[in-house]
């Protein structure tokens, strides 16, 4: 059966650089149009690497997505796309941009044309469906166009040719064959790795294979849809304490896991459900205070240093993601709630509870309410961006 | 004999004034006068004396404030072994 409703789609995409470069030639835009509910992803990759080809990959994916914003049928916007797409005369008149467009309607049908990048990745329950895929010709030049459906959990990664050359000149002789990457891609499947973070382990891989020093830039873009799944976060206790029973028993109503966040929130709410707070000494991050432990809690923490160190990993998350690596199995605190929410969660509700804190009123450490509430509003900012759909209460 | 109980507050407050460092001298403690069996070392949250410079403890129900890592050999020698007695 169909529930639409309960799924939506997700994408993510990483590039790293051609060595020694401070631009990326390879440029990846995403539209989401809210009129038709389809959204448009493009990966453009310009002729050699640095200033130019930054230039000619934004310009086309630019291009690409403007048209399809516009409401230009995609095809219409390839075509006219490759009938401008200046042609390098010195370069064996080879087009100066190439690209991958996917388009994916409401109804998860998916449109794919590829021109000159390699084929993209489809999986579906692990393993990779080929598409098959027909031949345009525009201007004389050659289009791959496929359609596909995208069920709950397939998963689309189109990848820049630096993916596939991975390692030359390096680790591999002949850099990294597509057959390789889609067994890879099989391989690291797994319905609760979140689209950006497919992307960060392909693109890791091959800069890995290039030796950190990569011979082309080398850019992923995973889509795919995904089921909607809820996580609920209180931090601080409500401004009135009489206010607390009726926060709480509706807060632990929420479907999903509850994060509580905070010494004195965790306090109450272990007050509330009648269980015993049982703390640990571990400092698993010397950053980020231990978390406790209560029954019915799904994870316990520190408030306003624990937030505010997830807040700095969101942000890595949407750039290099290089903190990634270590968030994923840490279990710590700040780790813990970034697994839950970045990638675990797309619908995220917070209680705010606004009591001021005597712990925050410390002058010499400057932590006050206001702080709080800042980094309670940059993390929803921050979740919003990832596209989470966020709902706030304040208390 | 019960063991005495030494909570460590691990608050944002207490963090910040080096709830780490104040545990690891703990346990060093714990093992230099070989207290493993007598001493039970746990995390707590906000004893309410955030105003002080320092870690806040609590050994059994007594509330010590103002703790830095180099004042536990001493709150060792005169809070807790007497306890341990």
């Amino acid at each position: 059966m169909e529930r639409s409703d309960f799924t939506e789609l997700e994408s993510g995409y990483l590039s790293v650089n051609h060595k020694g470069e401070e631009l990326c030639g390879d440029h990846v835009q995403i539209v989401s149009d809210a009129s038709d509910g389809s959204t448009t992803l493009v990966l453009a990759d310009g002729l050699g690497s640095g200033v130019v080809a930054s230039i000619l990959s934004t310009l086309t994916s630019a291009m690409l997505s403007r048209m399809a914003e516009a409401g230009l049928s995609i095809e219409d916007g390839v075509e006219t796309l490759v009938k401008t797409l200046p042609i390098a005369r010195d370069r064996g008149n080879v087009a100066y941009s190439t690209f991958t467009v996917c388009r994916i309607e409401k109804d998860y049908t998916g449109y794919i044309y590829n021109f000159d990048n390699p084929e993209p990745v489809f999986l579906r329950g692990g393993k990779e469906k080929k598409l098959n895929y027909e031949t345009l010709t525009v201007e004389g030049k050659l289009i791959k166009k496929a359609k596909c459906y995208f069920d709950v959990n397939d998963c689309l990664v189109m990848f820049s040719d630096g993916a596939v050359y991975a390692g030359v000149g390096e680790t591999l002789n002949f850099g990294w064959t597509r057959e390789e990457i889609s067994a890879y891609l099989e391989g690291l499947f797994d319905p609760s790795i979140s689209a950006k973070n497919i992307a960060t382990l392909l693109v890791d891989h091959c800069d890995l294979l290039y030796n950190r020093r990569p011979g082309d830039d080398t850019t992923a873009l995973a889509v795919r849809r995904r089921e909607r799944k809820k996580c609920n976060l209180m931090v601080g206790p409500p401004t009135n304490p009489s206010d607390d029973e009726k926060v709480l028993s509706s807060f632990f109503s929420l479907e999903g896991p509850h994060i509580v966040s905070g010494g004195t929130t965790c306090k109450i709410a272990a007050r509330y459900l009648g269980s015993s707070i049982e703390g640990s000494l571990d400092y698993l991050d010397p950053e980020v205070p231990p978390i406790s432990y209560i029954k019915g809690v799904d994870l316990a923490t520190e408030g306003i240093i624990t937030l505010n160190k997830v807040v700095s990993l969101s942000r890595d998350y949407q750039g290099q993601n290089k903190a990634y690596f270590d968030w994923s199995f840490r279990q710590d605190g700040a780790s813990q709630i970034a697994k839950m929410l970045f990638e675990e969660a797309t619908d995220i509700t917070f209680y705010v509870g606004c009591a001021v804190n005597p712990a925050h009123q410390d002058p010499e450490y400057h932590i006050d309410i206001k702080m709080k509430m800042q980094i309670i509003d940059n993390l929803a900012q921050e979740l919003k961006n990832m596209g989470k759909h966020i709902n706030v209460t304040y208390f | 004999m019960e063991k005495v109980e030494v909570s460590i507050c691990v608050g944002s407050s207490c963090h910040l004034k080096g709830s780490r460092d104040v545990i690891e001298q703990a346990r060093n403690e714990i093992s230099r006068l070989h207290l493993q069996d007598k001493v039970e070392l746990k995390a707590a949250f906000c004893f309410g004396q955030c105003g002080h410079d320092g870690v806040t403890v609590k050994v059994n129900d007594k509330i010590i404030p103002g703790l830095t890592p180099e004042k536990i050999a001493s709150l060792f020698e005169e809070e807790i072994l007497p306890l341990t007695k």
